[in-house]
This record gives structure tokens, sequence and C-alpha cells, in this order.
């Protein structure tokens, strides 16, 4: 194409690939650091204060965590409250952001507020708490789900992204005959990958990172989801505890299982982001308009 | 363009009832707000008392305005404003637009191998805990055989205390947020420069615009909206600093710098089992984030955009 | 199309998966019992439930808990909360009425008020009619008095296990010896790190390695050997705060010439329990002053690096009185106290000190610290040896030691033996330390505006310590931010604690 080739063209993306490679180094060096870390010796931990790459191998952090015997349940928990919240979450999201969106809608401006407004104040754990009792969702699984349904942070995004949608597709859906729920599952839903991609991952990642609901809301230790489970190792390798609390005479789990449990808490979003990857692909929009 | 009520009662019947799914579809929402955010905001109440959780609301004694005097009177609240509003400055300033920047720079990378590869590592640092990310600090900065004091020795500089002195406290605490933040914060400009229609891009070439050119009129304007919302809506996050990061960073060289609300109100109230100075100090803070949001969201209608309400 | 039908059909997926949660949970809470069954459990037995904290990874075995539910023919209820969210959920549980009959609380703060408002029993009166609860020290029950009344049981900790840790091969390279001053304190942190202690001809080496503490790291413990008080003493005759003491100062001054110096990390004030004990362990500095016990994991970790690393611990250092002191804790960790909202008549609470009666008695105590004999430890010359395989521990025994009552002296548990000498001497050093140790007169005496605001107090002088020491600010500075303690709300501490003291005598 005209203008590709040129010289201007090729400086500018060798530095923009440039100045991207550094700040990519830059942001992963650490995580290289943990990556290496999980994997090395409490004496070469404490030798070696910036670890890359390590001399002694074991896997002994991994067998630490690995060895508890409520991680594959645990695990399950996390994956079944992440996937249906992210499901539950994105329908009602959705919903909401659309209605939103329309700009003759009566009364528009007021309800955003009412929604907006729930981002500036909370009544604080214990009225939520009791809210929570009042639903009858103590204990049960539901209640790392319902009480945070829609996070407004999200929706609203969600609904700029419906707002900047051209006009042209609300029509050509009302000419097929379709009413306003077919013209969001048939229409919109799909022509805003994208951003139905980003929010479904930001709710994923809230989902997942769910660990003091979970402590609040669920007295039965066997619903408990992963993030607990880590969160306890990691309390347990910093050592603090044994200044006071605990039976001191076993000396608590080595530096490295901290670590690990980082590279276990960040596997899961590795492994799923590059599905998403594609939906950030240029013109979602291509030839809808002329459909 | 707002939403201008018709002023004729039956054209706004008329216009419910055409739109009538459309109320349908926001029902849902608005029915899990009413129970899971408003309902509990009763417990804004015992700001305006001296609430023990034993004696419950009922039984605990009314004390007026009592903690917002003690808050406003005491010693250090300018001082606490001040830090938290610079911090909050730093963060608009500095941070906000990095992520912008990075996105549109990851946007022209033709080599989708490299911008995939580029993506995926630039996001990983979100995922460290504020506990990691100061700890890793600690090894870089740290005066006694840190990596960065080691170089400036080698290189023939006098070392540097980073970590206890209170010049130092802002830049790391920008340093750190840009680092572990930015990435991930690219992933909805990436959203929302994937939405702008390539055509756009076909004729400005076609008219000979350069690349550069083209990223500053067509992709930084079609994603305007969505900068614009981000930005109100972190205007109203403005005292909302993450408690444990600035915690973590607090010593007794940079207080004086760094205690912000969140610190304050974790040691001289929810430590001391405060309930209600703490209830009181939250509901202060939303209070400012409330009339920021209203000022932010009128000028932003003001210049023609859409607001967030 | 086919996009659609697949969405209702998923939407139509989740309403069910959710319709099959909302009926596999019952409304009331469960306990935390594990997947096993658990048998027909007589209807006769008594309820008994108690809030623990978990500071292990995952909620153990029910093994134990059920040999425990036999012995004492008790059903158990034993609700684990991990540590870190302990004082949320103990919150919630005041405020929305769920409390459990036994809850394992600390007594200061907003829970020092709940007790004087009467929300949990006296058991003054009925302490004595159980053979093994009479037995608890008097000492530490006293420790626990709210206005003279006695609201809870104990768990028994050793009063003071602070001393030094040091590189004995060190001490061997330059002639050193165990330091019984301060003065020879000193003289060993300076050589250690101007006389090449390693022997390998570089001067890469410093004294002390400390951490951002003031309680736990070496600074309390120093200031105590050299006759500072335990948070208060006697000045002048009247009750008066540790840092007012001129001990206090010099104490400021010891570690604030160590770090000008360079004989301990510069950077101690931020340094991590973590990295000071890297410093020790990668041979970097060869003084470690805090808990003895912390010996076994600096000796495992160095070990790896450096086979020949040899580690000794000593607790007496005399400062300039002549005389060894040192602080004390108040000699327990968690106390038992019972909530009227949970029980509800004096039958009830009569049931439940029976069974914390039932816990310490030797058999059942063992079993809670130690586990089965012969599963879990054996038993050699009269002390508990425990099996290598920690995992195993962690799963099933370790979980139970916070619900233990009383201590090794009054229960009659077995102790530990130890393979590492070093840790074994640390074990009798604790006990050593028991002569000497100097108490917070404080704990049993009330002063609300303490209570309120203790902790905001502390950091204003944290801070001005730490400053100190940092050559960040002089000794005018420190007066002041002592006046400053003073003007809000120090004054009147002083004056409630004395007049609380004037009528406990």
């Amino acid at each position: 194409m005209v203008g590709d080739k040129s010289w201007g063209s090729r400086i500018f993306s060798f530095t923009n690939g440039l100045l991207l490679a550094i700040v990519a180094l830059v942001t992963v060096l650490p995580f290289i650091h943990v990556f290496a870390s999980s994997f090395a010796t409490a004496g070469e931990l404490a030798a070696k204060k910036f670890l890359l790459v390590p001399t002694t191998f074991t896997f002994d952090a991994y067998k630490y965590i690995f060895s508890t015997s409520t991680l594959p349940r645990a695990l399950f928990v996390s994956i079944f409250v992440t996937v249906v919240g992210t499901v539950w979450s994105m329908l009602i999201s959705s919903l909401t952001a659309y209605g939103l969106s329309r700009k003759d809608l009566a009364g528009r401006n007021t309800l955003m507020f009412l929604f907006v407004f729930t981002m500036l104040f909370s009544g604080g754990m214990i009225p939520t708490f009791l809210v929570v009792q009042e639903t009858g969702l103590l204990n049960s699984y539901l209640s790392l789900i319902v009480p945070v349904s829609i996070n407004v942070f999200n929706m609203i995004i969600l609904r700029t992204f419906f707002q900047g949608l051209p006009d042209g597709l609300e029509e050509s859906g009302k000419i097929d005959g379709c009413n306003d729920f077919g013209i969001l599952l048939r229409i919109v839903i799909p022509c805003s990958m994208p951003a139905i991609a980003t929010i479904s991952l930001f709710y994923a990642v809230t989902y997942w990172n769910t660990y003091m609901h979970a402590i609040l809301y669920l007295s039965d230790a066997a619903k408990w989801p992963v993030q607990v489970l880590l969160r306890q190792i990691i309390v347990l390798a910093s050592g603090l505890n044994y200044d006071s609390a605990v039976y001191t005479d076993t000396p608590p789990p080595s530096q490295s299982v901290k670590m690990a449990v980082i590279v276990v808490a960040t596997l899961p979003v590795l492994v799923v982001y590059p599905f998403l990857q594609k939906h950030f692909a240029k013109g979602a929009l291509l030839g809808s308009i002329k459909s | 363009m707002s939403n201008q009520l018709a002023t004729n009662k039956g054209s706004l019947l008329r216009s419910i009832r055409k739109n009538k799914l459309i109320y349908l579809m926001i029902f849902p929402g608005l029915l899990y707000i009413l129970i899971y955010k408003y309902i509990p905001m009763y417990g804004l109440i015992i700001s305006f008392q001296n609430y023990k959780p034993y004696k419950g609301i009922m039984g605990s004694e009314w004390v007026g305005f009592e903690h917002f005097t003690r808050l406003f009177n005491s010693p250090d609240f300018w001082m606490i404003f001040s830090n938290t509003l610079i911090l909050f400055g730093l963060q608009l300033l500095i941070y906000f637009p990095i992520p912008i920047i990075l996105a549109i720079m990851l946007n022209e990378l033709r080599n989708e191998i490299y911008k995939k590869t580029v993506q995926t590592l630039i996001y990983l640092p979100h995922f460290m805990s504020w506990v990691i990310v100061v700890s890793i600090s600690f090894v870089i900065f740290t005066f006694d055989g840190g990596i960065i004091n080691g170089m400036l020795e080698s290189l023939g500089f006098s070392k540097i205390n980073f970590l206890l002195s209170s010049d130092w406290f802002r830049p790391m605490y920008i340093l750190q947020i840009i680092w572990r933040e930015a990435g991930w914060g690219t992933i909805v400009f990436l959203a929302a420069i994937a939405a702008v229609d390539p055509q756009l891009y076909e004729a400005a070439k076609m008219d000979g615009a350069s690349r550069f050119r083209q990223m500053i009129s067509i992709t930084l304007p079609s994603i305007k909206s969505v900068i614009i919302v981000l930005l109100i809506l972190k205007i109203g996050d403005v005292l909302e600093l993450g408690f444990e990061h600035v915690y973590l960073l607090l010593n007794s060289t940079n207080r004086h710098v760094a205690e912000i609300f969140d610190t304050y109100v974790y040691v001289s109230g929810i430590l001391q089992g405060q309930f209600s100075y703490s209830t009181a100090v939250g509901f202060f803070k939303g209070f400012v984030g409330l009339i920021l949001v209203l000022l932010a969201n009128w000028l932003a209608k003001r210049y023609g955009e859409e607001g967030i309400y | 199309m086919v996009r659609v039908r697949s969405k209702s059909a998923l939407a139509l997926l989740v309403m069910f998966a959710l319709l099959l949660t909302a009926c596999g949970n019952s409304a009331g809470t469960e306990t935390n019992k594990g997947s096993e069954s658990k048998g027909e459990t007589p209807a006769s037995r008594t309820k008994i439930s108690i809030m623990t904290p978990l500071h292990m990874a995952e909620v153990p075995d029910p093994k134990i808990e059920q040999l425990i539910e036999e012995k004492l023919n008790v059903d158990l209820d034993i609700q684990w909360i991990p540590a870190s969210t302990y004082q949320d959920r103990m919150t919630a549980a005041f405020a929305t009425g769920s409390l459990t009959d036994i809850v394992n609380i600390s007594m200061t703060g907003a829970n020092r008020e709940a007790i004087k408002d009467g929300q949990f029993w006296d058991i003054s009166s009925y302490i004595n009619e159980y053979p093994n609860l009479k037995n608890l020290k008097q000492d530490v029950l006293n420790n626990t008095l709210v206005d003279g009344n006695l609201y809870a049981l104990y768990q028994g900790r050793p009063l003071s296990r602070q001393g030094i840790i040091y590189r004995s091969d060190w001490a061997a390279n330059l002639n050193l010896a165990a330091p019984e001053t301060l003065d020879e304190l000193y003289e060993m942190i300076k050589q250690f790190t101007e006389s090449d202690p390693d022997k390998n001809n570089a001067n890469d080496t410093i004294g002390l390695a400390d951490r951002g503490d003031l309680t736990s790291g070496a600074f309390k413990t120093v200031a105590s050997w050299n006759g500072v008080p335990n948070e208060w003493g006697m000045l002048d005759g009247k009750l008066a705060p540790a840092f007012m003491f001129p001990e206090y100062k010099e104490t400021m001054d010891f570690f604030k010439k160590l770090r000008e110096s360079g004989y301990m990390n510069t950077d101690f004030p931020v340094t991590s329990k973590t990295d000071q004990q890297n410093l020790i362990i990668n041979g970097k500095a060869g003084v470690y002053i805090g808990c003895m016990c912390d010996v076994q994991q600096l000796y495992t970790g160095a070990s790896q690096l450096n086979p020949d690393v040899q580690f000794d611990v000593h607790n007496k250092v005399v400062g300039k009185t002549g005389q060894f002191t040192v602080w004390s804790g108040p000699g327990y960790n968690h106390p038992y106290l019972f909530p009227k909202s949970a029980v509800k008549t004096e039958e009830e609470l009569k049931t439940v000190l029976a069974f914390l009666n039932g816990l310490m008695d030797p058999e059942i105590a063992n079993l809670l610290y130690w586990g089965i004999e012969g599963e879990h430890y054996s038993v050699v010359d009269g002390k508990a040896v425990p099996i290598s395989d920690r995992g195993k521990l962690d799963r099933e025994v370790i979980p139970y030691n916070t619900i233990e009552v009383g201590d090794p002296d009054t229960s009659g548990r077995l102790s530990g033996s130890y393979d590492y000498a070093p840790m074994a001497r640390a074990q009798q050093l604790f006990t050593d330390n028991d002569n000497y140790v100097v108490q917070d007169p404080t704990l049993t005496l009330e002063s609300q505006t303490f209570t309120q605001n203790k902790d905001r107090l502390a950091q204003l002088i944290n801070d001005a310590t730490y400053n100190y020491m940092l050559g960040e600010s002089d000794e005018a500075a420190f007066n002041q931010a002592i006046e400053r303690w003073k003007n809000e709300g120090g004054a009147q501490i002083i004056e409630e604690f004395n007049a609380s003291y004037e009528m406990s005598k």
C-alpha cells in the first residue's frame, strides 16, 4: 500500500518495536525472577538476591502446594465460580449496559446516576453480610456470585462501547423484524466482541481472585476456592505468625513456595488470554453495516 | 447528545411504551443494585454513632457529627488530604496516559506474533500482589547491596537511599504503579482500537497520511469516548489510592508525604475497632468523589462528549 | 443463527447450574468435616462449638477431632478461620450474633470494651470446680483479668524466648566468647564487621541483621537488657511509658552508632523478616537478636550453602544495671472466652468448662499438640519426637495446636526433643529466661484512652524512634514527639493507668 514502505514508515516501525521491546523486558524480568525462584532452594534464594537462572533445581515448592489434599477440590470450586460467575455477570451487565446505551431512553441519566452512585458509597462489610444472610445465600456458592453480579465500572465500559456502534446497526435489525432483545443478541453483541472479550476477562479475573468473600460467607471449608489456600500458604511461608502464635518448633516452608504460589495463581490467565486475543484483531465491524 | 425529556406528557408515555423491552433489560441490574448496594447503605448511619458490633445499630449511641469534626480537626488532616491529592495528581497526569500510548504503539506493530507476545508479557505484573512488588523493589533499590546502588557505585557515583527518604517516595510509588498496571490497562484501549473501522485508515493512506499522522488523526479520536469515560471514573476514585500498596511503602521517614486517608484510618480506626470513625472517613471520601464526578461529568458534557450519566 | 441458539442453550445451562447449587446447600451453616462419613453420633452428646484461627494451609483431617469427641463424649463443631481475616470474621460474628460457645480472641481494643460490657461469662467462681483448670498458672490468669474479673482460660506460651543467635564459628575464629554484657555485644558486632570473621580475605560481612519491627526485632530486647521497663515502668514513683526513661535513649544511641558505623544493615527499618534471615543465611551477617527458636530455620537454610556453618544461642546479656532483665509477653497466646450470646445458661457454661478441663488431660493435650502416638510421634526418654513427614503433620496435627489449653507444666503434655543442639539449648534458655522476666504492669490495668488510641500513639513514638536512630532527627525532635504524644492523649493515659494502679493495690 502506498506509504507503508517509505523510510518514514520504516523508522517509525523500528522505533516503535524497540521501545515496546524495552517495556516488555522491564515488565517480564521480575516475573522471570519469580518463576526462577520457585525452583530454587532456600539457600540459593538467600544468596542471590535477584535470581534469574537457578543453579539448584528442585520441585519442592510445587510439591508442597500440590500435596495439599484440598487443592483439587478448591481448584474445581474456583473454576466453577469463575465460569458461572463470568457468564452470569456478562449476561446481566450486557443487558443493563445495552439498555442504558439507548439514547432515547426516558430517565436514562437518572438511572445511570443510580448505578454510578454505588461506586462512591458503600454500606460496609457488615450490612452487606446481613443482606447476604437475609437473602439466604450464606454458605452457598451463590454468595460468591450474586452479591457481585455487576461491577459498575465494567458495565459502564460496555455501555460506552455499545454507544459507539453506528446507528445503522439498530436500523438494520429493526428492518429484519427483531425486537430489542433480538437486536442485542444477534447484532450488537457479535459486533462488540472486543468489548465482550475484554469485560469477560475482567470479570473472570475478579472471580478467580475471590478470597475475602469466600472466608466471610462460606463457613464450610470444603467450599473454599483456591485463593484461600494459596494465601494461607503465602502467609505461612513468610514466617511472620511464628513470632507469637504457632507451634514454633518446626520451621515454615521455604521462600520458594511464595514464588510458586504466584506462578500457580497466574497460570490460568496465561492459558486463557490467547483465546481472547483474536478478538482484538482489527475490523471486527467490517462489513456489518453493509450486510 | 444528552437525553432531552419530552415536556409533553403524552410523548413521554409513548416513549416509555416504545422502549418497554429496554426497561425490562435494565430491570435485573436495577434489582441487583437495590438489594445488594442500596439496602446495605443504611450502614453509613454508624458514621453518626458510636457503633459497637455487639450493641448493633439500634443499641449504639448517637454522636452526630463528632467523628467528622474529629477528622477535620486532627492535626494531620491537611497533610493527609494534600498527600492524597498529590498522589492522585501523579496518577492522573503520569500514569493515566501510559496505557493509551502503549495500546496505540502495540496497534502499530505489524508482526502479529511479536505483537501478541508483547501484549501477553506486559500484563503479567498485574498478577503479582503488592507484597511481592514491594519486596522485589526492596531487592532492587536497597542501600546495602541493592542492584541500582551496586551499579551507581561501580560507575563512581555515591549511593542513594531510595527506600528511607521522603524525596523518593513519590517517584517509587508512581513507578511501581506504572510497572504493575500499565500493561493490564492497555487491554481496554486495545479493544477500543480494534473497534475502529479499517476503512478510515485506508482512506487516510490514500490521501497520503503518514503512519504517525494516521495515529493522531484517526486512532486517537476514535477511542476518545472510552478515554473520557475512564478519565471521569478515575477522577471519581480520587481518594481511593490503593491501601495495601501505600501501607507497604510507609515508614517513619516518609510518613509526611505518604500518609493517605486509607492508611490513616487503618491505624486510627480499624485497628482500634473504631468502626464508626472508619465509616465516617469512608463517607467523607465518597462525598469528595461524588463532587468531583459531578464536576468532571458536567465538564465533559459541556465539551460535547458523552458523560457517564 | 447458530450463535443465537448456542447462547440460549448456554443461558439455560447456567440457570440450571445455579438451580443445582442453590438446592445443594442447606441454609444453615455446616460444620467443617472432611469428605469421609462420620458415623452415628449418639444424641446424648453435648454440642460444643469453637472458633479458632487457622494458620496452616488447609483445614485438618478430622481424625483427631473425632478421637477427642469420643474420649470426652462431646459433639464438637470447630470453625476454622484463616488467621489473616480472623478479626473481620469475629466482627461479623459479633454483629450478627453468631458467635460460638468458645471464642479465641485478643483481649484488647474493641474486644476489651465488649468484655467490660458484660458480653462474656465471668468464670472466677467456677474455675476451681475443675481439677485441671484450677491448676492453671495464677500469674498468667492474672494477666487476663479485666476489672479484676476472670473471663478467660489461656493457652500458654513461654514468657520470653528472646536472646541472641550468632555465628559461633566466626566467634571461634576471632576468639570471642558469647557476649555477657552490652559492651561485649557491641564489640562482637563490630568485630564481625571489621575483622574478616569468615577468613576469606574480603570485607564482606556485617555484624547485626535487624528488621523493621521494634518489638519482635532487636530493639525491645536490647532495651530490656539495658534496663528499660516493659512498655510501662515506675519513674519517680509513678507509672510512665518506657520511652520516657533515659535508658530508652541510650538504646536508641546504641543502634544509631551501630548503623552509622556500618556494623548493621543500613535499611533495617524497611527490611522484612525474610530478608533479615537471608542476611544470616547467606553469611553476610553474623548476629541475630530475636526469638531463639529461629535458630533451626537459620541453620537449615545456611547449611545448604555452607555445610560448616555453626550457630549458637545465648540469652543473658547484661546492661549497665548489672542485673539481667528481659521483657516478657503475657504468658498466653489465645485466651478462650465464653460469649453469653452463645452459652445461654449456667448449665451450658459448666459443660463447656468441663470440656476444656478435659482438653487439659495429658492424653488429650498430647493428642492436640503432638498427634497420635506411633503415627505422628514417638516417645524417647520422656520427650516427644515428631515424624519427619512435615506434610502429614501439617495436615493432621498442627492446626489443632490452636485449641490447646494450659502449658506443659500444667497439663502434663510432653515436651519435644530436638536433634539440632542449639535448638535444644534454646528451649532450655526459654525456661532460664523465666527467672529474669519483667512484665508489663499495665496488662491488668484499665485506661479507656489507651484502649481507644494505642495504635495511633504507638505509631507516633515508633516513627520518632526510627527517625532518631536513622539520624533524620535529633534529641530535641524526639522530645517534641513525646510532647505531642502527651497532648494527643498520652497525658490522660498516664493519669488513668496510675489511678487504676492505685485502685488495684
